[in-house]
């Protein structure tokens, strides 16, 4: 049997978990502030504004393009060039705050066909998103990424323990937040696709988790006697094959459509593939210690709530 | 192999023989009209693999209002006076847009405080639609009550989507999908449409709505006759995609001489049934081309029951004008045929029957049963409506699509999914080796399962679809790994092949399910929330799952069982 982790792997996770921590908490508060500071740089899906795709027949430079649309009055157009030089696409965006992007688009299909033979250009793809939609777009997908770490955490606790829950959510949130700091980071659009692409991704990384609190509670209850550490300790080495297997199988297709999709796959894909990263990490390194966490508190209370109980009522006389 | 086990494989193959039936078509190009193969249904392409337009409407709902309140007021005042309280309305100014307002409200000066006690009786008896907004001295106000603006937004909104579908049909499209969006907006598809420009324009217009006699100078077969007879002769015949109004002109141009001077030809949608879009299989009518009646004199439209023979029937409330215009004409042409028609297209021909009261009228629909005769009243009353009552729309998002980059896509993701598809059939492979190759075939069963779910259902696919698919056998993977690993460790720990299997099979079930309803919360919730290609990917994906607990736990248990079973093995390939 061919194996990539050798089954009686022994690493001490739990032992070092405020390492794991630390190095995770870190890493939110960066994203956070990146988040805070830089902010994302959203598509026209979530601010608002219109977007055209063109394709020409024959070669055309930015400039030249910006004349054929109509020149200066247009206000704030950004052009790029999309794929390679031969290819003749370009990618016209027009931001939000204009008014009235659909005129502004009708005057561009209008200057262009004036200018231009209509053989010569095609107009691939146009998208106009209203400024009140596209803030009506950015809220609903802020609050669906909430909902969705809602449902999984009351659906953890349920068919767990109430104390598994936290792990799962905590690792999910700290998956999603990164993500987040990466495009907040690199300036990469962030638009409807990405938003997408993090849900699945939040419904996904779970996976890793499941398996590892899957296991946890078998050996809870097949090893009473060992400590609760010690069997989260076993359980993450025992399926740790599990989790970095599948992992690398969907990364498998994820790196394929993000190398061969193009366009709008990519994005997409390209989130996904962080989203597997980072999750695999957080299901390892993340969910189970907070699981230790939520347990050590919870016993430290009932400690508490014993002792108290055995405390007289009235002190002694001394 | 047990019985059970026989019992099992037949129905595999049955699922399998019916998804490869609903596959068929969209891999061997069938031509829906010419093919005798029992299943027609294709797999639908969305919007960005097909081009065509998507577009987000919302509506302005102050009009509305603003028009309701206005009729409701008058209805009001008639009733004040006729019943002598002594109160009057003064009636607010909505003739200009600054008077538009989402909460319109008017007020009642009362001669004195019993006469406004009548007035206060009369209203919460009889009109229930309106709330108190003001109550001070010997005067009232009103608006409109809550529920009752819920009831004329959802009715609004209905009528806006049946006035688009009416329009659209001017267009040809193949398959328009009109949607309401939340309480506020419509979402309106057009997958392959060419005249872009002229369709948001039309959209965007305020409803026609047009009363026309149907001529009896020919009869209905006459007239059909002679369609055929122009079509034939000129050949002239009706293609989708072209402009509808543009072929009725034509034929009327050429059916000069051959009808009536002051009648026109028009055409009935066939078939025409809430749900099913386009299809402008048409009736022709011969039909006096000056409109009797037209939206405007319409007051409202409602379905009532005739409680003597328990038949639906549509009761239409006229303004003076419209009454006086109805009476001439029901007076002389009672049980006539009264063609409706909606930016002209013949919605229905119903019979006039007879005068209810002043300025109200009854239109019954022919034949059929209660439900039949309930759906068609309903929908001609919101046609009626949306004459009557036009909501104005307004653009909110537009992404229009065109054919090559569609055509592109498909190419690119097509490849990208396969190859994807195909690393992870090589993994398996190599590393669980038999074991592996069972897994690769529930994997090419599951991909089977999800087109054929998707003929089925007729849900479109969207590129991010394409992608689902490839993501669904990335994430199945995941179910087989986790058994196989199970599967492996009790080998390890000294059980027999068989025994591993059956254990790793019920030990890793239970992972499994949470796993995949997990991933399929946050997919539903995407759904939700997701609009045109991503609602696409979010429904592949959701299926995915749904086929994917049905092969990595049904199929590879049975093909399992049959490998260990038939093979007498000591050593599990896995």
């Amino acid at each position: 049997m061919l194996e990539i982790i050798p089954k009686d792997i022994k690493v001490n996770f739990v032992g070092h978990r405020y390492v794991w921590l630390a190095i995770s908490t870190a890493l939110v508060v960066v994203s956070v502030v990146l988040l805070m500071s830089r902010g994302f740089n959203y598509g026209i899906d979530f601010v608002g504004g219109a977007e055209i795709q063109l394709k020409f027949d024959k070669p055309v430079s930015v400039s030249e393009l910006r004349d054929l649309l109509g020149g200066g009055g247009l206000g704030n157009l950004v052009i790029q060039q999309l794929g390679e030089t031969q290819q003749n696409e370009f990618l016209v965006k027009l931001r939000g705050e204009d008014a009235e992007s659909q005129e502004i688009i009708f005057k561009m299909e209008s200057s262009l066909s004036q200018k231009m033979q209509k053989a010569d250009f095609e107009i691939q793809r146009v998208d106009v998103v209203g400024e009140q939609a596209g803030k009506a777009l950015r809220k609903s997908g802020f609050l669906s990424m909430f909902y969705a770490l809602l449902c999984i955490l009351v659906y953890v606790a349920v068919r767990f323990d109430y104390r598994y829950g936290p792990g799962a959510v905590v690792a999910l949130a700290h998956d999603v937040i990164l993500t987040m700091g990466i495009f907040s980071l690199t300036q990469k659009e962030f638009n409807l696709q990405i938003v997408a692409a993090i849900l699945t991704v939040i419904g996904y990384s779970n996976n890793d988790t499941i398996i590892v609190y899957d296991r946890i509670r078998e050996a809870l209850i097949r090893y009473p006697n060992r400590t609760f550490k010690d069997n989260v300790n076993r359980s993450i080495n025992e399926t740790l094959s599990r989790t970095l297997l599948t992992s690398l199988f969907t990364l498998l297709v994820v790196v394929a459509l993000m190398v061969l999709g193009g366009g709008v796959i990519y994005d997409f894909a390209f989130t996904m593939m962080i989203g597997i990263l980072v999750g695999t990490y957080s299901s390892i390194f993340i969910a189970s210690p907070i699981l230790i966490l939520v347990t050590d508190w919870q016993q430290r209370r009932l400690k508490k709530v014993a002792s108290m109980k055995n405390t007289p009522l009235i002190a002694p006389r001394p | 192999m047990s019985r059970s086990w026989w019992a099992k494989l037949l129905f595999l193959i049955v699922v399998t023989v019916g998804a490869v039936a609903y596959v068929a078509p969209t891999v061997l190009k069938l031509d829906p009209q010419k093919s005798k193969f029992l299943i027609k249904e294709k797999i639908n392409l969305g919007l960005d693999l097909q081009g065509g337009v998507y577009m987000v409407l919302g509506v302005d709902f102050r009009r509305v209002f603003t028009d309701v309140a206005d009729r409701l007021a008058e209805t009001l005042n008639e009733e004040i006076k006729r019943r002598q309280i002594g109160c009057s309305l003064i009636k607010p100014s909505t003739s200009t847009s600054a008077g538009l307002s989402d909460d319109p409200r008017f007020s009642l000066q009362c001669a004195n405080l019993p006469e406004k006690a009548k007035l206060h009786d009369l209203i919460k008896k009889d009109f229930d639609h309106f709330r108190m907004t003001g109550d001070a001295g010997n005067d009232y106000e009103f608006g409109l009550s809550k529920l009752y603006k819920d009831a004329v937004r959802e009715r609004t909104i209905g009528q806006s989507i049946e006035v688009i579908r009416n329009r659209i049909d001017e267009f040809g499209v193949a398959e328009p999908v009109i949607a309401s969006l939340g309480k506020d907006r419509v979402s309106v598809e057009l997958p392959g449409i060419k005249d872009i420009e002229r369709a948001k324009e039309l959209i965007g217009r305020t409803a026609r709505l047009e009363f026309k006699l149907v001529s009896q100078e020919k009869s209905s077969d006459e007239v059909a006759a002679l369609v055929s007879e122009i079509e034939a002769k000129n050949s002239l015949s009706y293609e989708q995609g072209e402009r509808f109004s543009d072929y009725v002109q034509k034929i009327n141009e050429l059916a000069k001489g051959k009808i009536p001077a002051n009648t026109e030809i028009a055409f009935e949608r066939e078939g025409r049934r809430a749900g099913s879009e386009g299809n402008l299989g048409r009736i022709a009518h011969l039909l006096t081309s000056k409109a009797e009646i037209t939206g405007e004199d319409l007051k409202e439209a409602s379905v009532e029951i005739d409680p003597q023979d328990n038949r639906p029937y549509v009761n239409l409330h006229f303004n003076a004008k419209g009454a006086e215009a109805f009476d001439r004409m029901t007076g002389e042409k009672l049980h006539r045929q009264l063609a409706i028609v909606l930016d002209g297209i013949v919605h229905s021909v119903p019979v006039i029957q007879s005068r209810v009261s002043q300025g109200q009228a009854q239109i019954t629909l022919g034949y059929g049963d209660y439900n039949t005769l309930l759906n068609e009243a309903t929908d001609l009353a919101i046609v009626l409506r949306a004459g009557a009552l036009p909501a104005q729309l307004k653009f909110q998002e537009q992404r229009v699509i065109g054919p090559s980059l569609g055509a592109d896509s498909i190419e690119k993701g097509k490849f990208a999914a396969i190859v994807g598809c195909f690393a992870v059939f090589l993994g398996m492979l190599i590393y669980y080796r038999l074991s592996g190759l069972i897994a690769d075939i529930s994997l090419i069963l599951n991909v089977l399962f999800v087109l054929a779910i998707l003929a089925a259902l007729g849900v479109s696919l969207t590129l991010p679809g394409i992608a689902a698919i490839a993501l669904t056998v990335g994430i199945a993977v995941d179910s087989n790994v986790v058994i196989y690993e199970r599967i492996r460790e009790e080998l390890k720990s000294g059980k027999s092949a068989k025994v591993a299997v059956e254990v790793g099979f019920n030990r890793a079930f239970r992972t499994i399910l949470d796993a995949n309803v997990t991933n399929a919360i946050a997919v539903a919730v995407l759904f939700n929330f997701g609009t045109g290609p991503i609602k696409g990917f979010a429904i592949t994906l959701l299926i995915g799952i749904v086929t994917t607990l049905f092969t990595a736990v049904f199929v590879c248990r049975l093909l399992f069982d049959w490998y260990t079973d038939r093979f007498e093995v000591k050593e599990l390939s896995i």
